[in-house]
C-alpha cells in the first residue's frame, strides 16, 4: 500500500511527468475527434482514415508503457461512439492491433521507409480483421469489404503524417517531462 | 501455478490479463450495442451534445482549408465549367416555365376535385458538425436536437435530395444515418414507371434497388423518389436516379453528403382525414386574392409550409418565382 501512495504521490508531485503519462490517450482521443469532422483533404476520393490508430500504434511500439490496453479501450470505444458505428467494434480492433505491436514489437521497431509502412498495413489488417469478424459474429451478416479495403489503405498512406509529429512530441515533449526516462 | 505465478512477478502475465480483460470488455459492449442500442444511442447523444460547441468551432478553419485546396484544383476548369453552368441554366429556366404551368394545372385539378391537400411538412435548417465515412456506418451529426424539435426517424435533405434520416437524437445534437449506410432501408418509388421498391444501403456510393413483384419497366436514368410509406418520410423527395451495374439495378444518389454544409430536418405530418360533411369549396373568379403559397412562420428556426389553400390561381402569374415555403433563406 506504501508503494502505491508514494507512486501517486510522486506522480502528483511531477504534474508534467503525469501529464506526459496521459498525453498519448489525449493525443488518440484528440486525432478520433479530429477526424470525425465534416472535412476531406482528400476531395472524397479516400474515405477518413482510422489516425487514432497510428496513434496507438506508434506508442505501443515506443512506449508501451504509456499506452496500456485500457488507454486503447477508451480510445477505440471513443472512436466507435464518435463515428456513429456499432460500440465495440473498432475497440476491439484496436485491441487487436495493440496485441500484435506489442507482440512483434523488436520486428516493427527494426523497420524503416517503406518497410514500417508494410509493418503498420500488417496491424492495421489485424485491426480490421477483428473488428469485421466481430461485426460478422454480433450482427449475423458480412459487411461489404471494398470499404474496409479502402479504409485500411487510408490509414496506412495518411500514417507519416501522424508518425513525425509523434516522434516530435516523444523526443520533444514526452521526454524532457518524464524526466528522460 | 509456479509458472502463473512467475510469469505475474514478471509483470508480463498483469499485462497480457489486462488485455483480455479489455477484449473481453469490447465483445461484451459490442452484444451489448446490439441488444440495447437505446444505451449507447444515449452516451453517443451525450457525448456529442458535449462535443457540439468544439466541433463547431473547430471546422470553421478546417472548411476553409478543404474550400481552399478545392480551389486551386477548380481553378484550372473553370471556363469549361462556366459554359456547363451557362448551358445548365438555360435549360433549368425552361424547366422552370414547364414546372409552374404544370403546378397551376395541380392545383386547378385540385380545387375542382376537392382532393386532400398534401400532408404538412416542418422543416428545421442545421449545420453538419460531424461526419463519419467508415466501413460499418455512414453518418454525420447535425447541430439540431430534441431543442429544435427534431425527433428519430425524420427525413433530412439537401439542396440536391435526401440523405438519409435522423437515428439518435441528443438535446442539441442529431445523427443521420445515410441512405448509403449498411443499416439504412428506404422506400422508394420509380418514376415514371410508378414501380415500388426498396432501397438498400451497402456501404457503397450507390445503394441497391430491391424492386417489389409488381411489373412495369425501370430502366436507368429513371428517377428514384421516397413513397411516403409508413408516414415517416414525406413523399416526393428527390432520391436519384436508376442506373445498371452488372445484373444489379442500383441508384446515383441526388444529394452530396460530403459536401453538405446547411441540410433540412423535415417533420411529415399525416393531414387530417377529410371530413364528409365538409362542403367543397366554391372555385369561383371572384375570389378573393390570396397567394398560392402564404408567408411561412419560421419560429426557433422551424419553418412550417402550409397546407395549399382551396382556391382559384388566376391571381398568380406564371413567371413570378414560387418558394416552397419550407425555408426561405435556402430557396433565394
Amino acid at each position: 500500500m506504501s508503494a502505491v501512495a508514494g507512486t501517486v504521490e510522486q506522480m502528483f508531485n511531477h504534474p508534467l511527468r503525469l501529464l506526459a503519462s496521459f498525453l498519448p490517450l489525449l493525443l488518440g482521443l484528440l486525432l478520433v475527434f479530429l477526424i470525425n469532422m465534416p472535412v476531406s483533404f482528400t476531395g472524397g476520393l479516400l474515405p477518413a482514415p482510422a489516425l487514432a490508430l497510428a496513434c496507438v500504434y506508434f506508442w505501443v511500439l515506443v512506449r508501451p508503457d504509456l499506452m496500456p490496453p485500457a488507454a486503447v479501450l477508451l480510445i477505440g470505444l471513443a472512436e466507435d461512439l464518435l463515428s456513429g458505428g456499432p460500440p465495440g467494434l473498432w475497440a476491439a480492433g484496436f485491441l487487436a492491433a495493440h496485441w500484435l505491436t506489442d507482440r512483434e514489437r523488436d520486428s516493427f521497431a527494426g523497420l524503416t521507409g517503406v518497410g514500417a509502412l508494410v509493418g503498420f498495413a500488417a496491424v492495421v489488417l489485424s485491426a480490421a480483421l477483428a473488428a469485421y469478424g466481430l461485426e460478422t459474429v454480433v450482427y449475423l451478416r458480412l459487411a461489404p469489404v471494398a470499404p474496409l479495403l479502402l479504409h485500411g489503405v487510408s490509414t496506412v498512406v495518411f500514417y507519416p503524417l501522424v508518425a513525425l509529429p509523434m516522434g516530435w512530441l516523444l523526443h520533444k515533449v514526452v521526454g524532457p517531462m518524464r524526466g528522460g526516462d | 501455478m509456479a509458472g502463473l505465478g512467475w510469469r505475474w512477478t514478471r509483470g508480463r502475465g498483469a499485462k497480457n490479463f489486462a488485455l483480455y480483460l479489455c477484449v473481453a470488455s469490447a465483445v461484451t459492449i459490442a452484444f451489448l450495442g446490439k441488444a440495447e442500442p437505446p444505451l449507447f444511442d444515449y452516451a453517443r447523444s451525450t457525448l456529442s451534445d458535449a462535443a457540439a460547441p468544439a466541433l463547431s468551432q473547430i471546422r470553421a478553419p478546417l472548411i476553409a482549408v478543404e474550400r481552399w485546396a478545392g480551389n486551386v484544383t477548380t481553378m484550372f476548369s473553370l471556363f469549361s465549367e462556366n459554359e456547363r453552368l451557362r448551358q445548365e441554366n438555360t435549360q433549368l429556366r425552361q424547366w422552370q416555365h414547364v414546372a409552374l404551368s404544370l403546378q397551376n394545372k395541380m392545383h386547378r385539378y385540385e380545387v375542382l376535385l376537392n382532393a386532400v391537400p398534401d400532408a404538412t411538412s416542418q422543416a428545421v435548417t442545421a449545420r453538419v458538425i460531424g461526419e463519419a465515412s467508415r466501413p460499418f456506418i455512414k453518418t454525420m451529426i447535425l447541430n439540431a436536437g430534441t431543442a429544435q424539435q427534431v425527433k428519430k426517424g425524420q427525413a433530412v435533405v439537401d439542396d440536391r435530395g435526401l440523405l438519409g434520416r435522423v437515428y439518435v437524437v441528443g438535446a442539441n445534437t442529431s445523427w443521420v444515418i445515410l441512405l448509403s449506410d449498411l443499416n439504412s432501408r428506404v422506400p422508394v418509388l420509380i418514376e415514371p414507371a410508378h414501380r415500388r421498391a426498396i432501397l438498400m444501403g451497402d456501404n457503397t456510393p450507390a445503394p441497391k434497388l430491391e424492386l417489389d413483384v409488381s411489373d412495369g419497366p425501370v430502366k436507368p436514368g429513371d428517377r428514384v423518389v421516397s413513397t411516403g410509406d409508413g408516414g415517416l418520410l414525406p413523399p416526393d423527395l428527390q432520391i436519384g436516379t436508376v442506373m445498371q451495374d452488372g445484373s444489379e439495378l442500383r441508384v446515383a444518389l441526388s444529394a452530396r453528403p460530403e459536401s453538405a454544409d446547411f441540410v433540412q430536418i423535415k417533420a411529415f405530418i399525416l393531414p387530417p382525414p377529410p371530413s364528409a360533411t365538409e362542403p367543397a369549396p366554391a372555385v369561383t373568379a371572384s375570389a378573393p386574392e390570396i397567394p398560392l403559397v402564404p408567408q411561412a412562420t419560421i419560429a426557433e428556426g422551424i419553418s412550417q409550409r402550409p397546407a395549399p389553400p382551396a382556391m382559384p390561381l388566376q391571381s398568380r402569374s406564371p413567371d413570378e418565382p414560387q418558394f416552397d415555403g419550407q425555408n426561405e433563406e435556402l430557396d433565394r
